[in-house]
């Protein structure tokens, strides 16, 4: 009974992942057959100042997007677990985003950065300040970006941290109290190291999603202005569907697969990797 | 300090929803975060679909009020129209369904079979899922629309897969290959574990075929899996956009989520179709999710823990 879905996985997870190791060592328009060229399409890598831009913007944009999204997500699903009575309203609300497609997100927030009419620098002219052209403003795009990722985030690893803080044994925050630990020392000696496991599935969980952001770079910014805002995966969308060099396109996806890859092992490193579940 | 007030895991026992416990200023700061928060979540939804019941005029005037002068229902007939978002609707309704039938078909076989069948080399078939998790979609993604592109013997292709498109702008193209995701075999493989074994052991002595025991003596226990695993594919078919976006070209086979995108790069946005589009494109995830929030909301939560 397992056999559909084996060999469903295998032509469409196991062919497609050893092509992409062959072919990230060919040259291949798609039209002509692939030609064996080395190692040249990593040497073309180090000479892209694009793709090395994307890499960098690529982990900026995780860098800030998963840690701040991460603390938000705590700190609401703390906030809910308090037994307060309207909880369900507003773990709705936060987590309403992440079941919307990130394009008609995206779309929504390119109208409210609209630098003309839109929601924010309305705004902001009733603070009386003047505002930019968010979204094409190469200081401006990368913090609008983040603030949509942060945004889109937060309900997922809010949820995550809720089922989590749930299953937490009671008797010990009773003995801490019993002790005279303030709430912020259970917080700290208690609540934070017992989260360490859903922590680091949130960290793995939300870091793999951030390297892989795509939608909200297509609508938003195309990449834009000068290259500001460029991700990994747009560039090798790019590489791909528009200048049709394929072999180079699965060179730099195995790139971001080796990173992503290397993060999460140092990641497993650093926190001691997490409890094994059966 | 606001983490002091907002941390309280219950240190005493007390009932979780009895008599309101007394009002202090941390409950009431508390009260206030979660609401300036939640406003910040839902108020760009709400801007949308304001937005989409504009007039053109009026959301080009920068002084223009935050609620719509005239409230142009119309504007949502005249988006119909502009661009064929029924059509979109229907295809994207088309593959979400075809995908959910799928994965709790097919997935929910596999989680039975690795879970409750001792056969040869069903350790490492689970290894090699697990494996296929961790594989970003972007690492498949290029392959995956190569063999779509020279699928042997389909649209025109010979069987060698050269001379025509395959699979490209096609139903095949935008089903099979998201059909079953490994995340729903593991999620159901950890929900039939659980199971007794004396249910299985019963069935068997009653003479079930290996086949009746999963249909009508397993699977009917596994209810949140199935329900977990129907509304997660269908949300993330309802809302993907680079796969149909790379495999279709005509309209006819367009989904929404490319709909939309198409609509956005029209010289000069309309904002008020786009948003009409927009919000018909959101509403049916929206009702969904507030339908079945109750598994939405556990199957994200066993999804991470388990």
């Amino acid at each position: 009974m397992v056999a559909p879905a084996l060999l469903h996985a295998s032509l469409w997870i196991g062919l497609p992942v050893v092509a992409s190791v062959v072919l990230a060592f060919t040259k291949y328009d798609v039209l002509t057959a692939p030609q064996f060229v080395g190692l040249d399409n990593f040497r073309d890598m180090l000479d892209d100042a694009v793709f090395r831009k994307s890499i960098v913007n690529t982990v900026v944009y995780t860098f800030f997007t998963v840690p701040f999204g991460m603390a938000l997500g705590l700190l609401m699903a703390l906030a809910l677990h308090t037994g307060l009575k309207a909880r369900g309203i507003f773990r709705t609300a936060i987590f309403l985003p992440q079941v919307t497609a990130t394009v008609a997100i995206a779309l929504v927030w390119l109208w409210i950065y609209n630098p003309r009419n839109g929601l924010l620098n309305a705004l902001l002219a009733f603070l009386g300040i003047d505002g930019p052209a968010w979204l094409s403003s190469t200081t401006w795009a990368m913090p609008s970006v983040i603030l949509v990722g942060i945004w889109q985030g937060i309900g997922m690893k809010m949820l995550i941290y809720l089922a989590a803080l749930q299953s937490l044994p009671k008797e010990l925050y009773e003995a801490a109290s019993v002790d005279g630990a303030s709430k912020v020392r259970q917080f700290f000696s208690i609540t934070l190291p017992l989260l360490k496991p859903a922590t680091f599935f949130v960290l793995i969980t939300s870091m793999i999603s951030a390297f892989q952001s795509f939608d909200q770079i297509y609508i938003l910014t195309d990449g834009g202005p000068a290259n500001s805002t460029t991700m990994m995966t747009y560039e090798i969308y790019k590489s791909a569907f528009r200048e049709f060099r394929v072999g180079y396109a699965c060179a730099q996806s195995l790139v971001l697969f080796v990173l992503l890859m290397g993060f999460t092992l140092v990641n497993r490193r650093i926190m001691g990797g997490t409890r094994g579940h059966s | 300090m606001a983490t002091a007030e907002l941390q309280k895991p219950s240190p005493r026992p007390r009932p979780a929803r009895g008599p309101s416990p007394k009002v202090s200023v941390g409950r009431i700061a508390l009260y206030l975060t979660l609401v300036v928060i939640s406003l910040l979540m839902v108020v760009p939804f709400i801007w949308m679909v304001l937005t989409s019941l504009k007039t053109p005029v009026e959301i080009a005037s920068q002084d223009a009020g935050l609620l719509p002068q005239h409230w142009e229902f119309g504007n949502y007939l005249d988006a119909l129209k502009a661009a064929p978002f029924a059509t979109y609707a229907r295809n994207s309704f088309i593959i979400a369904i075809s995908h959910t039938v799928l994965n709790v078909l097919v997935a929910s076989m596999a989680g039975y079979s690795l879970a409750r069948i001792r056969f040869r080399g069903s350790e490492v078939i689970f290894y090699l899922f697990i494996a296929a998790l961790m594989i970003p979609t972007y690492t498949k993604v290029l392959p995956e629309f190569l063999i779509v592109r020279f699928m042997p013997l389909a649209g025109g292709n010979d069987v060698f897969g050269q001379g025509g498109s395959g699979w490209l702008d096609s139903w095949w193209a935008l089903i099979v290959p998201g059909a079953v995701t490994p995340f729903a075999v593991f999620l159901f493989r950890q929900f039939y574990l659980d199971l007794p074994v004396e249910l299985e052991e019963a069935a068997r002595l009653d003479g079930l075929g290996e086949f009746r025991i999963y249909a009508r003596i397993m699977t009917p226990q596994v209810k949140p899996a199935l329900t977990t695993v129907a509304l997660l594919t269908f949300e993330s078919s309802w809302n993907n956009f680079l796969w149909p976006l790379l495999v279709t070209r005509t309209d006819s086979l367009r989904v929404i989520q490319v709909g939309l995108s198409v609509f956005k790069t029209e010289n000069g946005t309309q904002w008020h179709f786009l948003m009409a589009g927009t919000t018909l494109a959101t509403l049916p995830m929206v009702v969904l999710f507030l339908i079945g929030q109750r598994y939405f909301v556990q199957g994200f939560a066993t999804a991470g823990l388990k």
